[in-house]
């Protein structure tokens, strides 16, 4: 199998370059981590980040082939040689393929990705109805790998003031939470010219997210929630 | 004031949307069910007494709707404040001066009732 991965050490290279490898996938090569982590024991240089390996804890995002994804859930099978790997288009990146997260996170913390109830605490727990507990499927779901993000011409346009794709599901995830008593709160904090309005609708996110949310929903949902609010 | 913040900018850019589109679209029937067209039929409809008023926001819709569609697009492109400013003044005067040319050229040409 055939890779050309993006190379850059900070500390030795004035510059990126591709680099290009050639590895024979075993038998229970099934995805492109299990590559990735196969050419590590040829080459210990190569950087990139993982940890579960199944799709859950979101650090493997890339870009391969021109589509971010991540590697433990992208099949060998099927993939266009050579593959391509870039690390996550738009963010800083620290050393080949990992990139830095910062500012993603601090958007991310920005929207107070927590419940906030000012009632009174419940003997147990805040309860919700079925149809209640429905509303946030699609939307808790995030693992905030940041394929969407880093697949948003406006997030690459503005990534200091624009919260996001990613940041933006998230909020909505609270707003639509029957326990979440900061609607108010969280809607003005939204309601700007870059926060939230910087979305064009162009759906990379939803096209792109590994988990299969949609973002680009949720943003109209916002939206529609600051429409509902004013009129 | 949070005009062309946020919402109302959003608000304002679909609301012209729709009534350019609504107006395109009352505006070709009427031309197309109408008597052929020839230049008295166009100054009767552009100086009557609906089609002046019609024009005219015709053109403010169309404005409106370009200035927050350009304000966006400078947003994204130009960073400099500086430059972002004087690109900002030089799209609202000149879609002012779009305006004001249509104002005076229907006012010209207004025919009053009777």
């Amino acid at each position: 199998m055939k890779l050309s991965i993006y190379r850059f050490n900070p500390e030795t290279d004035d510059r990126p370059r591709m680099q290009a490898y050639e590895i024979e996938p075993e038998a229970g090569d099934k995805k492109l981590l299990d590559v990735l982590m196969r050419l590590r024991t040829v080459d210990d240089s190569l950087s990139f980040r993982r940890s579960c390996r199944e799709g859950v804890c979101g650090s493997d995002a890339m870009n391969i082939n021109g589509r971010n994804g991540l590697a433990c859930l992208t099949a060998l099978a099927g993939l266009k040689e050579p593959v391509v790997l870039r690390p996550l288009p738009g963010f800083p990146v620290i050393r080949d393929l990992i990139v830095d997260m910062t500012q993603f996170f601090a958007h991310y913390h920005a929207i107070k990705p927590y419940l906030i109830n000012d009632g009174p605490p419940p003997e147990r727990e805040h309860l919700q109805t079925p149809e209640q507990r429905a509303r946030l499927d699609g939307l808790y779901e995030c693992i905030l790998c940041a394929c969407c993000s880093a697949f948003c011409p406006s997030y690459w346009w503005n990534p200091d003031k624009f919260i996001g794709p990613s940041g933006l599901l998230q909020a909505y995830r609270f707003i639509a939470d029957s326990r979440d008593t900061a609607t108010a709160e969280r809607l003005d904090y939204l309601d700007d010219v870059y926060r939230l309005y910087r979305c064009r609708t162009i759906m990379n996110c939803t096209e792109v997210c590994p988990k299969g949310l949609s973002p680009s929903h949720a943003i109209e949902r916002i939206r529609l929630a600051l429409l509902q609010r004013s009129s | 004031m949070r005009l062309f913040r946020g919402q109302r900018a959003w608000l304002v850019q679909r609301i012209s949307a729709l009534l350019v589109l609504a107006l395109l679209a009352a505006g070709g029937l009427a031309l197309l069910l109408g008597p052929p067209l020839d230049h008295a039929r166009w100054h009767a409809l552009a100086t009557g007494v609906h089609g002046g008023p019609l024009i005219m926001l015709l053109f403010a819709a169309l404005c409106a709707h370009a200035w927050v569609g350009m304000r966006d697009i400078v947003l994204d492109y130009v960073q400099p404040r500086a430059l972002r400013l004087s690109v900002l003044t030089l799209v609202a005067l000149v879609l002012f001066a779009v305006l004001v040319r249509v104002l005076l050229t229907l006012a010209a040409h207004f025919a009053p009732p009777g």
